[in-house]
């Protein structure tokens, strides 16, 4: 890859405003992106227009490697959906057959979405596919393998930061890192616009024992949506 | 005290962590059989191990999800692949499992007959208009079902002609243009008959699976509403006033921005006791019938006993009450 390219962790490459994860499975696209070639490293485009956790790494302030996992964690994914993002974290938590020995746990109600995960999950170790409702530790539990490094919790229901406070606390480990993607158009129609709700999530985390350390907006990439980064407090 | 586990390891710890008692499971480590243990963990009951422990514990506490914070739980590297197989087998039984969800088949069934019926419509109107271009002597209200099938059914347009009892057309089409409009029209009495075999199946699932409400208000009425409600333990537990606007969308959001409410959704509207009814009173029995139509599905859901001739007609005769109690319309003021 170019020299004005710039690595963010092991597996991720920005290189201008796009971002590169290194293809665990070559050949394959997941769903269509670009992919490309250097040297023996196969490349696959992160397109953040399609991935919340894309355009929040684009858009910080932040150091955005301060976002990611570290190969080899532990990871919760909740709302996996089919599994577009969930592939790009799997490239370089896991990697090519799960050589770097992560855990990559994706939570996912609708058994549509969960066929696609299977059959992405097929094809690389280390990513768990997990039918579940995401909003409940005791659904989950049995599938990590202990607390996470990092969480993202991506999910078209009200009281997504109720959900995400509720689930991180049970979840990440100290020192780890949660990210909450927060859908306007998901909170109660009731409660004022969206700049309300959103600042409605950014209190009731404030409030609660996660650190938060950052709003992101996603205008542009993704409309009516905030992403909010917190990291568990020191200690317990 | 606690009993905390996973699938492979059940331990009861004490308030100090140690370990008091452990025991492990010495099952046969196969995919399938590991698939079925996460399962009902995953499903909150007990798996024998964690039975055990509790009986011989009774005052420790089960912890679902209190391995996750236990510092010293041994690692399962060896076992890592028999796991990862196991979420795959059981993330499949979950998936192959969903087709047993009456809601989800129901919605299949109403989405495409509603897909076909809008096809339909399109595809029979431009037949009828193609015919009655050269077949300018048959009457297009009156033979209007009878035109597609003989359009389809015949090897000249003369010959289509006189299944309608008309003369032939001055100007005919060409072999091609003929041969096009036949395969036209046996695609649009193909989609009749299909759109017949879609709603057939509508009633029967939806008399067997709301089989009250089914009866209140016609099982393709009740499979929309389920559809639309997103399953029948939603609708069941909607209040009826989101019941009876179901379908009114648009309405409702422009309600939202102070526009006035929507008397009724599509569904009840499409009921006849509502809409052919005198507009001041449509509100009135639409209420009316949502608040009752609330109350069977909730009887079908929650296993109560079925609605039967006897309840609709004392339905319908307080419908009739109300409308007797209004026979003009209010003065405008």
């Amino acid at each position: 890859m170019a020299n004005k390219s710039k690595q963010i962790v092991w597996g991720v490459r920005r290189e201008g405003r796009t971002l590169w994860t290194r293809n665990a499975v070559k050949g394959v696209s997941v769903r269509g992106e670009r992919r490309k070639r250097d040297g023996r490293i196969e490349w696959r485009r992160w397109d953040p227009t399609r991935s919340k956790v894309a355009a929040a790494i684009l858009r910080t302030r932040d150091d955005p490697s301060t976002l990611l996992p570290n190969p080899g964690s532990t990871c919760l994914y909740l709302g996996a959906s089919s599994g577009g993002t969930v592939s790009h974290i799997h490239d370089f938590v896991c990697g090519v057959d799960n050589h770097h020995g992560g855990q990559l746990v994706a939570v996912e109600i609708s058994p549509r979405m969960v066929r696609d995960l299977v059959k992405l999950s097929d094809r690389r170790p280390g990513l768990v596919p997990v039918l579940g409702d995401a909003r409940k530790p005791e659904q989950v539990a049995a599938f990590i393998r202990g607390k996470a490094n990092w969480i993202h919790q991506d999910l078209s229901i009200a009281d997504q930061a109720e959900t995400f406070v509720k689930m991180a606390t049970s979840f990440l480990a100290p020192g780890g890192i949660g990210i909450l993607s927060l859908k306007a158009a998901s909170e109660r129609s009731s409660e004022g616009d969206d700049n309300s709700r959103f600042q409605k999530a950014e209190r009731i985390l404030m409030e609660s024992d996660l650190l938060l350390q950052e709003r992101i907006d996603l205008k542009g990439l993704e409309e009516q949506h905030v992403v909010f980064t917190c990291s568990s407090s020191t200690g317990n | 005290m606690k009993i905390i586990f996973d699938w492979r390891l059940s331990r009861v710890v004490d308030e100090q962590g140690n370990i008091v008692d452990e025991i492990f499971w010495d099952g046969q480590k196969s995919p399938s059989s590991v698939a079925n243990r996460l399962l009902k963990i995953q499903q909150g009951r007990l798996i024998p191990e964690v039975k055990t422990l509790s009986e011989r514990f009774p005052e420790a506490q089960i912890d679902p999800i209190g391995v996750l914070s236990e510092p010293n739980w041994p690692r399962w590297d060896e076992s890592e692949e028999v796991f990862q197989r196991a979420t795959l087998l059981l993330a499949r039984m979950g998936v192959a499992d969903s087709s047993r969800d009456m809601d989800r088949r129901l919605e299949m069934l109403v989405s495409a007959t509603l897909e076909a019926r809008s096809s339909w419509v399109a595809a029979e109107s431009r037949c009828i208009e193609w015919a009655g271009l050269f077949i300018t002597e048959a009457d297009l209200d009156s033979q209007r079902h009878e035109i597609p099938q003989s359009i389809a059914s015949s090897g000249t347009i003369a010959e289509a002609s006189e299944k309608l009892g008309v003369s032939p057309p001055k100007h005919m089409p060409s072999d091609s243009e003929w041969s096009s409009m036949v395969s036209h029209a046996s695609s649009v009495t193909s989609s009749s008959m299909i759109l017949e075999k879609l709603e057939d199946s509508i009633r029967e699932i939806a008399t067997n699976h709301m089989p009250s409400l089914s009866e209140l208000l016609g099982p393709i009425s009740a499979a929309k509403m389920v559809s639309l409600a997103g399953g029948r333990e939603r609708l069941a537990r909607m209040p009826s006033g989101s019941l009876q606007v179901l379908g009114a969308h648009a309405a409702m959001s422009a309600h939202r921005r102070g526009a006035p409410p929507p008397k009724h959704g599509s569904i009840l509207f499409s009921m006849p006791q509502v809409s052919r009814s005198p507009r001041w009173v449509r509100g009135k029995i639409a209420r009316y019938l949502a608040g009752k139509a609330s109350i069977a599905v909730r009887v079908d859901h929650f296993d109560g006993e079925t609605w039967g001739k006897s309840q609709i007609d004392e339905i319908n005769s307080e419908i009739e009450a109300i409308k007797a109690k209004f026979p003009k319309p209010p003065k405008r003021s």
